[in-house]
């Protein structure tokens, strides 16, 4: 069965970029389109990996992660944070709210799945 | 009872563990010849895994093996990929 | 329109949303600069862009659209405040981004959209940050990573921090992911932390694992899999046999210099650059002076043996240092200079006690100049340095290069503490490289060839040097299977460098390889090539004051040897005058001298010395000096290599130790000058580039002769007349 990863970017080209390569590699995917709409899809649906960006309108990637790790049927999936070189404060608070994982921005989709895979294969 | 099979379906990983492990416990502590039906598990992962080794552990310091009924496919992909086959599972147990 | 059309239609549409959204936020800001929901939201568009931009390999927007966040970042830092100036110049990135994203979905370029953004991102900088970022950080030197060498074995021991289960990392992911990296050949699983039944956390791991793995990989390409857990893990690799002697073989022939234990390991490929941060955070903790060795060790990152070879090289290093002062070379170099100046100051008193007839003073000045003359010496000799340094660097290229090319090459140092000057050393290091690997690509044969020729399948390549009266000789030796005399010969006559059906001795046909225009049109491989002709080695080595030699024997081998002064900063010099000046010849190069025959006709070209042709060059018509020639005219007989030529001097002063200052940047490029110095009474003398006027005496005589002597074209001699008279003055 193949497995779930949700994609939270407030980029839709983004989201759908990354779709395609997950769905091209057998992954199964839900977008968000920032921390609150991507909270409204966790419903109980088995979600195998969370692929997250930090800075989004609405909710950011850090209060979204803090939700994540509080909802009991979602706290131990693991959160890849998509980061900036540049963003050195935020990924240490990321990690602190629970996301082990990063990928540096900007990737190209062979790096997203490269990480991906060391999580959760599909 | 002498004999019976517990059996544990659908996932078999972290999310569960905290509620499994009672009953894999009682299963190894009060059942003479233990046995685990693992034919429909669907996903399995370390903690999965290590539940399984826990539950072999303790069979084994009473004396007993833990029997695997069944395996998934999937059970037997974690169990090779951890070194071990679903027989050998049960011989070191043995 | 398939699926990944349709997502860049998306993007395309968004950007000029997020467009939009910057030149609103832009217009907000211009009134309140200090909205930081607006200056988020404001970064954040321009973020999206350029990530979004990334993933699909728009790279002229990505690339640009990053030099505009950079400044928005700062903005929302707080670094910088938005003014008229800054929002005006981000109006019109955002149209050049605009303009970008049209180019693109046409799939075009256009230049002048190009030099737009060049311009733009120019004028960025005035609100960029300092001194330009540094570009994508280059990985740590790892330099003997992935090497030519088959699979490898690994062991690989793990275990897993409690936490990571609830984490949500899976430590099977990472063992299926460790697989992509080479072949898993047994895994053990370990459980040995495990609590007692009551005690048992399910949800805390416990989990270690065992993996012996074989692969083409290096320790920093597995320790990276792990990347995601590295704070919560305990990661061992421990290199199978193989791997660890090629550790070995690496510290062991590695320059040490100054370099720290850690940095030492870190470049063996030994231990990863995390490991060593890792351990000095434990030693930094701990507050012991525990060496870090120790610490790794410890830590498992390291084989014992392995940190043991490392401390001894670095001891090793240590050893000699204790026993040497670190001096910075330009106060060496000052300290030289400053000599050369007291001895020329001393040789001016000695000039002018000799005009008093003052025994005391005499004497006095006699004692003083002896004094400096040992000062000067002694300066000298500080610049001394071993050249068993630049050899050893030669261990790894010969080994590396001698696998490349299949062929088994033994590298023989000898002579390694033998000295000379620093600024020698560092220049020979390039020719010296150059030698190597020639004799290694083209001398030395295959093993198959060598074992059919009788001779040993491994061959030798030896490094030698040793002092030979006043000048040190750098030998290059390799058993291969020496030149092919006739094939040289044949090239030389074809080039045009020597006329037709010329014959010559064995010797002066091999070093017809050193000529201008005779490795030019041969095929040059990668190794030896990089476009440089043995021409160009001769040329090095000159400019050095050496020579190059070469003797050869078919089928047993080459030796090419170099030739140097010990040091660059004097020289043994003949003086001579032409007209009102004085001038140096370097001694090692005068032959004789002789007078000018009488009667020697003006336009002549060339002597008749015991019966040799000797080309020669009148100094007085190169320097262009105007005044009647004196009664006697002398010619110094100079030779270079195999050639020779007569230089026509007024006087002839003797010989002159002096000390070598270097032309200005305006005369460097004079040909026929090789520098200057400074005689005991002031005045200035120019030291004559012996080889330039040897050629251009050839050159002449040919031309007068109306025969090709020498292919090569080159300056004429009236071309440097012209430049010669600016500084005969």
């Amino acid at each position: 069965m193949a497995k779930t990863i949700m994609v939270v970017d407030d980029s839709a080209s983004l989201r759908q970029v990354v779709a395609i390569a997950l769905k091209g590699a057998g992954y199964d995917v839900v977008e968000g389109a920032d921390g609150k709409d991507a909270l409204t899809k966790l419903d109980g649906r088995k979600i195998h990996l969370i692929v997250s960006d930090v800075n989004m309108p609405n909710m950011d990637g850090i209060s979204f992660v803090k939700a994540v790790k509080a909802n009991p049927s979602y706290k131990f999936t693991p959160v890849v944070m998509l980061t900036t070189e540049n963003q050195e404060g935020k990924m240490m608070e990321g990690k602190a709210a629970g996301a082990k994982a990063w990928i540096v921005k900007p990737f190209k989709p062979p790096e997203l799945l490269d990480a991906v895979s060391r999580l959760v294969l599909p | 009872m002498t004999d019976a099979t517990s059996m544990i379906d659908g996932e078999f990983g972290i999310y569960r563990v905290a509620e499994l492990k009672p009953q894999i416990l009682a299963l190894v502590v009060d059942i003479d010849e233990p046995a685990l039906d693992l034919g429909n598990v669907t996903e399995m992962d370390a903690a999965g895994l290590q539940l399984l080794l826990f539950a072999r552990r303790e069979a084994r310091a009473r004396g007993k093996s833990l029997h695997l009924t069944r395996v998934s496919p999937i059970v037997q992909d974690v169990l090779q990929l951890a070194g071990m086959s679903a027989d050998a599972f049960e011989e070191a147990s043995a | 329109m398939n699926e990944y059309e349709q997502a860049q239609q998306t993007f395309f549409e968004e950007s000029r949303d997020m467009l939009r959204q910057i030149e609103d936020a832009l217009l907000v800001l211009e009134s309140d600069p200090h909205d930081d929901e607006t200056l988020n939201a404001l970064f954040r568009a321009a973020h999206t862009i350029k990530g979004s931009a990334g993933l699909f390999g728009f790279d002229r927007i990505g690339g640009f659209t990053h030099e505009v966040e950079t400044v928005l970042d700062r903005l929302r830092a707080g670094a910088i405040t938005l003014n008229g100036d800054l929002a005006a110049v981000l109006l019109l990135c955002g149209d050049h981004i605009g303009q970008l994203l049209v180019e693109t979905a046409a799939a075009e370029e256009r230049a002048e959209t190009n030099a737009a953004g060049a311009d733009l991102v120019a004028r960025l900088q005035a609100w960029g940050p300092e001194g330009k970022p540094v570009a994508a950080a280059t990985k740590p030197d790892t330099a003997q990573a992935a090497e030519a060498g088959g699979a490898r074995p690994w062991h690989i021991s793990v275990d897993f921090g409690p936490s990571v289960f609830r984490d949500g990392m899976d430590p099977l992911s990472f063992l299926r992911y460790l697989g992509t990296k080479g072949d898993v050949i047994g895994v053990t699983t370990r459980i040995g932390t495990l609590p007692d039944a009551d005690q048992f956390d399910p949800e805390t791991c416990h989990l270690g694992f065992d993996i012996l793995l074989q692969g083409q990989c290096t320790k920093a390409d597995l320790t990276s899999v792990f990347d995601f857990v590295k704070d919560d893990c305990t990661l061992r690799i421990t290199p199978s046999d193989a791997e660890r002697s090629r550790w070995l073989e690496i510290l062991r022939t590695m320059p040490v210099q100054e370099r720290r234990i850690g940095e030492l390991l870190v470049s063996c490929g030994a231990i990863t650059p995390d490991e060593l941060v890792r351990a000095l955070a434990r030693q930094d903790r701990e507050g012991t002076s525990r060496p870090i060795g120790e610490v790794l060790v410890a830590q498992r990152a390291v084989p014992e043996e392995v940190l043991q070879v490392a401390v001894s090289r670095q001891k090793e290093q240590r050893g000699e240092e204790s026993r040497f002062i670190r001096v910075q070379a330009d106060k060496l170099d000052s300290l030289i200079t400053l000599v050369g100046e007291l001895v020329i100051a001393g040789a001016s008193a000695n000039l002018l006690a000799r005009q008093t007839t003052n025994a005391r003073l005499l004497e006095s000045t006699q004692v003083i100049t002896d004094l400096v003359e040992e000062i000067r010496n002694g300066a000298l000799q500080m610049r001394m340095v071993q050249i068993g340094e630049t050899f050893n660097r030669f261990r790894r290229v010969v080994r590396d290069v001698s696998r490349e090319l299949g062929k088994q090459i033994d590298l023989v140092i000898s002579g390694a503490d033998t000295e000379l000057d620093k600024s020698v050393v560092e220049k020979i290091a390039d020719p010296l490289m150059h030698l190597v690997r020639n004799a290694m690509d083209h001398g030395i044969e295959m093993p198959d060839v060598r074992e059919a020729a009788g001779k040993s399948r491994g061959s030798v390549l030896r490094l030698n040097a040793f002092h030979d009266s006043g000048s040190i000789v750098i030998e290059v030796i390799d058993d291969g299977k020496g030149l092919d005399r006739n094939r040289i010969l044949q090239k030389a006559w074809e080039r045009g460098l020597i006329p037709p059906n010329t014959e010559l001795p064995d010797e002066e046909v091999f070093n017809l390889i050193f000529m201008p225009g005779f490795s030019t049109a041969e095929k040059v491989t990668s190794l030896s090539g990089r476009g440089v002709g043995m021409d160009v080695v001769r040329r090095n080595i000159e400019a050095l004051r050496g020579n190059v030699r070469l003797s050869s024997r078919p089928g047993e081998g080459t030796t090419v040897s170099i030739r140097l002064p010990l040091t660059l900063a004097i020289i043994d010099g003949f003086l001579v005058t032409v007209g009102p000046a004085s001038y140096v010849v370097p001694l090692d190069m005068v032959v004789e001298c002789i007078e000018l025959p009488a009667g020697t006709p003006p336009g002549a070209s060339y002597l008749n010395l015991r019966g040799e042709v000797l080309p020669f060059l009148r100094m007085r018509e190169v320097f262009d000096v105007d005044a009647p020639p004196p009664a006697h005219e002398n010619v110094v007989v100079v030779r270079n290599g195999a050639m020779r030529a007569g230089l026509v001097v007024d006087r002839l002063l003797g010989e002159f130790q002096t000390v070598i200052k270097p032309l200005g940047k305006l005369f460097r490029n004079l040909q026929g000058i090789g520098g200057s110095t400074i005689l005991g009474t002031g005045e200035v003398a120019l030291i004559l580039d012996v080889q330039a006027l040897i050629d251009s005496a050839a050159r002449a005589a040919a031309r007068r002769d109306g025969q090709p002597f020498r292919a090569d074209p080159g300056e004429t001699v009236t071309s440097q007349r012209g430049e010669l008279i600016t500084l005969g003055e």
